[in-house]
């Protein structure tokens, strides 16, 4: 469900949980189009977060009790506010080290040092 | 930037719920995002309709839907290993339970039915409804995917004409020509016409198709998918029609001849006896300790069969019997009781073996005891009618 101009979704497939949760430590409340934009400009437009992925995602970590949220009233319209709870806060720390150590494991496997020189 | 109207955002919630988003919360959501866009990207004097139009398509495949049907997924499926482990466990107790409960059944030891109630359950109720979700969610090939549902709701018919069956509740008649219907009708079909087309499953499906269609129909000559079989149908309103005699004989010699005590008194244990004996039987083949009166209209029907497992569980029925024919000796070696008036006992349920027992059925046991009450009630009269 992502839409990205550089990288397959394959290759990323798994990752918009680590995502979101990296984000949301480190800015302390975003909306679902801020993250949308945030991703977007913190990329260079190389990786886009789609609306169909992002949402059933962010639900789930609420389920999870990993988010909570907040409710705004802008005008007509309410603005959902993400925020991590203490176990999201330990969680996202956990999905990060796991995502770098898989990352290291992976360019060892793919012998990717000796190609970067 | 666009500014947005009221009467604009309201028509954009409209049509995120004429999309088919249900949920409020993801409702308020896509709201919040589309606006967003729309105030960021829109030029102030901008085509609002066309640009909406357009902003949607961002957002799905084919339908909006998509969204929350992915959420759905996502929240259903946050216990995934818990249900595939729960899979798993109830599928190997509940087989462990069925093949121990098919065991003490055929011992007649006590427990087998509460056992096979326990497995059958868990089968068809935890076991099969679990597979449906996670086979069908792991599987990706619509075709797989339905016969693999419909294979598992044959599934937990099977189970239930099966369990019915062994308990003898009413009702498995149903079950059977459900499960019959399903597979000749449905399953067999489905997996024919969508395997075939296919030259790499062709010819599987034609070998599988004919032992699918082979089973279904030794399955179909095997249980008697008409309710009534008239053998036993005869064989049931005969007994009824003993029962009614026995009653008419009852009440014929149903006076207040009291003072005939002790023989008195061995009849009626007699009776009693029989009567415990007849219903123990009974309830093992319909469910009732008597043929309810209005048996045909509730859809009754015995069938020929051993006595059950109310007689044998823990050898209920066998002790009945060593006191019925304990207390007819009694009776034949009584004083008043003339030669003629004596309960015949050779030849009869009373001169049965324990452990042969099992090898005779229902309505042979049921008609036997009759007579036995039979024979107490004519010797009554025959009483009443010389004093």
């Amino acid at each position: 469900m992502y839409i990205c101009l550089m990288y397959s979704s394959e290759l990323i497939k798994g990752t918009l949980k680590t995502i979101v949760l990296k984000l949301l430590s480190d800015n302390k409340e975003m909306y679902g189009y801020e993250i949308t934009q945030r991703v977007k400009d913190l990329t260079g437009n190389k990786i886009q977060i789609t609306e169909g992925a992002l949402y059933p995602t962010l639900h789930a970590l609420e389920d999870d009790g990993v988010v909570t949220t907040e409710i705004v009233n802008i005008g007509k319209r309410v603005r959902k506010y993400y925020k991590l709870t203490p176990k999201g806060k330990i969680n996202a720390t956990e999905k990060v080290n796991e995502f770098a150590d898989f990352i290291n494991t992976m360019k060892f496997l793919l012998d990717i040092n000796l190609q970067l020189g | 930037m666009y500014a947005l109207s009221d009467q604009q955002i309201d028509f954009i919630l409209n049509d995120i719920k004429i999309r088919g988003v249900e949920m409020e919360d993801l409702q308020l959501n896509l709201l919040d995002h589309v606006c967003c866009i729309i105030e960021c990207e829109l030029e102030p004097e901008g085509d609002f309709e066309d640009f909406y139009h357009k902003t949607i398509l961002r957002f799905f495949k084919k339908e909006l839907k998509e969204i929350e049907e992915e959420t759905n997924l996502l929240l259903t499926f946050k216990n995934y290993y818990a249900m595939k482990k729960t899979m798993i466990r109830s599928g190997i107790f509940s087989a462990a339970v069925i093949i121990l409960g098919s065991l003490f059944k055929i011992m007649h030891w006590p427990g087998a039915s509460v056992m096979l109630v326990l497995g059958i359950g868990t089968m068809s109720l935890l076991f099969l409804p679990l597979m449906i979700i996670l086979k069908t969610k792991d599987n990706s090939n619509k075709r797989d995917k339905f016969i693999l549902a419909i294979s598992a709701v044959l599934g937990v018919f099977l189970c239930w004409a099966t369990l019915f069956a062994v308990m003898h509740w009413p009702g498995k008649g149903m079950f059977w020509i459900i499960s019959i219907c399903i597979s000749i009708f449905i399953l067999i079909p489905a997996y024919f016409f969508t395997g075939i087309r296919n030259p790499e499953t062709k010819f599987n499906t034609i070998v599988t198709t004919i032992i699918l269609i082979g089973a279904s129909g030794l399955l179909f000559t095997m249980v008697n998918i008409r309710p009534a079989v008239k053998q036993d149908q005869i064989k049931m309103y005969s007994y009824i029609q003993s029962e009614d005699l026995l009653k008419k004989i009852q009440n014929k010699s149903g006076g207040d001849q009291k003072e005939n005590g002790t023989q008195n008194s061995l009849a009626e244990k007699i009776n009693t006896l029989s009567e415990q004996l007849k219903s123990l039987i009974l309830e093992s083949a319909i469910g009732y300790k008597s043929i309810p009166k209005d048996f045909e209209s509730i859809g009754i029907y015995m069938e020929e069969g051993n006595l059950g497992s109310h007689f044998f569980e823990n050898g209920a029925g066998i002790r009945l019997l060593y006191d019925l024919k304990a207390e007819i000796i009694k009776y034949n070696a009584s004083a008043a009781i003339s030669l003629e008036n004596k309960i015949p006992i050779d030849h009869s349920i009373l001169d049965i073996e324990p452990d042969n027992i099992g090898r005779y059925s229902n309505f042979s046991v049921l008609n036997s005891l009759t007579q036995i009450q039979m024979y107490v009630a004519a010797a009554d009269n025959k009483l009443t009618a010389i004093r």
